[in-house]
């Protein structure tokens, strides 16, 4: 067991380095470079040539990819990230910052779809095929067939603007500094309430979807019959026999469905203005701030790798059936 | 898996895609959806003959044009009627250029690449920026007057171009590699697993802004292949695991002993019983092609030019928010597709079931 964790864990960390320089190398393909958006930039003053030269310098744009990269590669091991171009200051401090909001939304609506699906795919294995199972499963269906970031957009267009219920965008309203903690606390809330919708209703038609078809699969094997016929009740044997046996899978699929949240996450938090680490990227990529790209690739590719693993040991922790020697 | 058990009903047995579309039919929603892509299809390749300003067919100073095509083949409008300084109104010119000559227009006189103006044709008036849906513009107008119908039927155009020729090409990546790797095992399986899992440990948005970022001025030819190449991985798998089950089957055995050769074995006689996993993939990776492609377009990383996408109008609302047309409809559109191409996978994935079939 000990070696096979070992083992991925090295074996993730070649495709971490590969992913790093394949990444580093497209990002230093595009056209353009961050020193334009600096020459241009927002105060106007318009710098020399051996200022841009200098500039360039500072940030490695004059030597091949390959060496730049190396040397980004050795800082990396030091632990140094590198400084970000645009905004002066360490990647790791951005990033960490930058992480409170994400982990903030991902977090809450993960939780919230956990406590959402499991009792919909249990209702649904307990009243599979009737009206109403057939019914919810048609919701679940559309639910799952909706791009969040339309859901998004219908979202702001019923509540934002034409409702006026809720704030459109960003974290705090213009005067949280005033609040008192109890209202802060409730203005962070309201501006929650339509990102988490977004984040959490497709995990959720996912999740259901998934334990739905397991657990039907489930409840016509041996045991369940078994338990039936020992005369536990209906509730007792999906919960306590059914739903055990689904869970292994589902740790796996949940382990799997991470890179599709940070997907996601460029896109929405673009949408709802939010300070997290896919805006972060959305601008970093925006102003070709190479170091802040790299350093959220890396965050992101490692936390799916890291998510892929987990699932697998877990899924190894738990069912004896699977050996990996 | 090539041949279905003998159904009572007919004698001799059905081959195996015969009987899957015997089953596919049975199942009456994704039936129903593959109806709804199917006129969508016919649709989008008819957009120019539903919406538009240009005749299908007229007769002008005594020969007989088509300018429709235009809408197909962008360069130039016929010569003669640049010459003559249409700009892009033709019936108003038309009637005081030529008066014998005659037009037959389009269903709805609208645009998706301009503003109608006033008086192109008699009592028209020049079509509003962010106007409410009306009956002449059934879905609205964005802020510059073109018509949403018009931008939503020939955005359907690009959906289906970006979802099927996207996908054209991810799977013929996946399935040449999965092959591969799953035929011959090895170094050649460590060499592509590898790659997939490299592949997949970087989040596909990264790696489209990546790409797409690379070419200065990308068309929607690269935007597909940018999709394409980001997109493979899944169907690798899935290729890889059924050729794994498939090569120690007899006939693979009796294949090689007569002496076929492997890309005979692998393209001739496996691949024919991998694909309905493959398929049922690829349907589901279109759903994701059209979603990408408007996400790229709404985030304002959409293909240059001017073909009408409805990622492109859904981001149009961004900067005006009172419009809730320029929401609602294309977002229904993607909405709509989306669920279309899942139902479709989900019923094929029902109908090739093997466990499923009686």
């Amino acid at each position: 067991m000990l070696s096979y964790v070992v083992r991925r864990a090295l074996i993730g960390c070649v495709t971490l380095f590969l992913a790093s320089f394949v990444v580093y190398g497209l990002v230093r393909a595009i056209p353009g470079d961050p020193t334009a958006f600096e020459a241009g930039g927002e105060g106007g003053a318009r710098l020399s040539e051996e200022q841009l030269a200098e500039l360039r310098k500072t940030y490695g744009l004059d030597r091949h990819w390959t060496v730049a990269y190396a040397s980004w590669l050795g800082n990396l091991l030091t632990g140094d990230l590198g400084t970000s171009f645009r905004m002066r200051r360490p990647v790791a401090t951005l990033i960490l910052e930058a992480a409170g909001p994400t982990l903030l939304l991902s977090v809450t609506s993960l939780l919230l779809a956990y406590c959402i699906s499991i009792p919909l795919g249990l209702h649904a294995a307990y009243r599979f095929g009737k009206a109403d199972e057939r019914l919810s499963a048609a919701v679940v269906y559309l639910l799952y067939s909706l791009p969040s970031y339309v859901v998004a957009i219908y979202l702001l267009l019923l509540f934002g603007v034409k409702l006026r219920w809720l704030p459109l965008s960003r974290m705090y309203g213009p005067n949280y500094d005033d609040l008192t903690t109890h209202q802060k606390l409730w203005d962070l809330a309201a501006h929650l309430v339509l990102p988490v919708t977004c984040y959490t209703y497709g995990a959720v038609a996912y999740y259901t979807r998934f334990l739905r078809a397991n657990l039907s699969e489930v409840v016509r094997q041996d045991f369940i019959r078994t338990a039936r016929a020992k005369g536990l009740g209906e509730g007792a044997i999906l919960v306590r026999h059914a739903l055990r046996s689904s869970l292994v899978p589902f740790v796996t699929m949940v382990g799997l469905s991470l890179p599709a949240l940070f997907s996601g996450s460029v896109i929405l938090e673009r949408i709802f203005s939010w300070p997290g680490m896919g805006r972060l990227f959305f601008d970093a990529f925006l102003y070709r701030d190479y170091p802040l790209v790299m350093g959220l690739t890396l965050t992101f590719s490692l936390l799916v790798v890291a998510g892929t693993l987990i699932a697998d040991v877990l899924c190894a922790a738990v069912d004896p059936r699977i050996s990996y020697d | 898996m090539t041949e279905a058990s003998p159904a009572p009903t007919a004698p001799p047995s059905r081959g195996f895609w015969r009987e899957t579309w015997h089953r596919f039919r049975s199942e009456r929603l994704a039936f129903a959806a593959l109806c709804f892509i199917a006129a969508m299809g016919v649709a989008a390749v008819l957009a120019p003959f539903v919406a538009g300003t240009r005749p299908i067919v007229c007769s002008y100073k005594g020969r007989v044009y088509f300018p429709f095509l235009e809408y197909y083949f962008e360069g130039g409008q016929s010569g003669v009627f640049l010459q003559d300084g249409f700009l892009d109104s033709f019936p108003a010119n038309l009637k005081k250029k030529d008066p014998s000559s005659w037009a037959v227009f389009p269903l709805l006189y609208v645009d998706p690449f301009r503003r109608v103006d006033a008086d192109e044709r008699e009592g028209q008036a020049r079509d509003p920026s962010r106007g409410p849906p009306t009956l002449r513009n059934l879905l609205g107008t964005d802020d510059r007057g073109y018509d949403v119908l018009a931008l939503v039927l020939y955005g359907s155009r690009t959906a289906l171009l970006v979802g099927l020729l996207s996908m054209t090409i991810a799977a013929a990546i996946g399935v040449i590699l999965g092959a591969l790797a799953g035929y011959f095992g090895g170094i050649a399986d460590l060499a592509i697993s590898r790659a997939i899992e490299l592949a997949l440990s970087i989040p596909t948005i990264v790696l489209i802004l990546a790409l797409r970022s690379v070419i200065a001025q990308p068309n929607l030819f690269h935007l597909v292949a940018v999709i394409g190449l980001t997109r493979w991985e899944t169907i690798a798998r899935y290729t890889r695991a059924e050729f794994l089950r498939l090569r120690e089957q007899d006939f693979v055995l009796a294949a090689r002993a007569l002496g076929s050769p492997w890309h005979r074995i692998i393209f001739r006689h496996i691949l024919p019983n991998a694909l309905a996993p493959v398929i049922v993939t690829l349907t589901f990776g279109i759903a994701q092609a059209i979603l990408l492609e408007s996400a790229l377009s709404f985030l304002g990383f959409s293909a240059a030019g001017a073909d009408a996408s409805w990622g492109k109008t859904l981001s149009n609302w961004q900067s005006n928010r009172e419009c809730w047309w320029l929401a609602v409809f294309p977002g229904l559109a993607i909405f709509l597709s989306v669920l279309a191409y899942n139902l479709i996978a989900d019923g094929f994935q029902q109908a090739t079931d093997p466990r499923q079939r009686n």
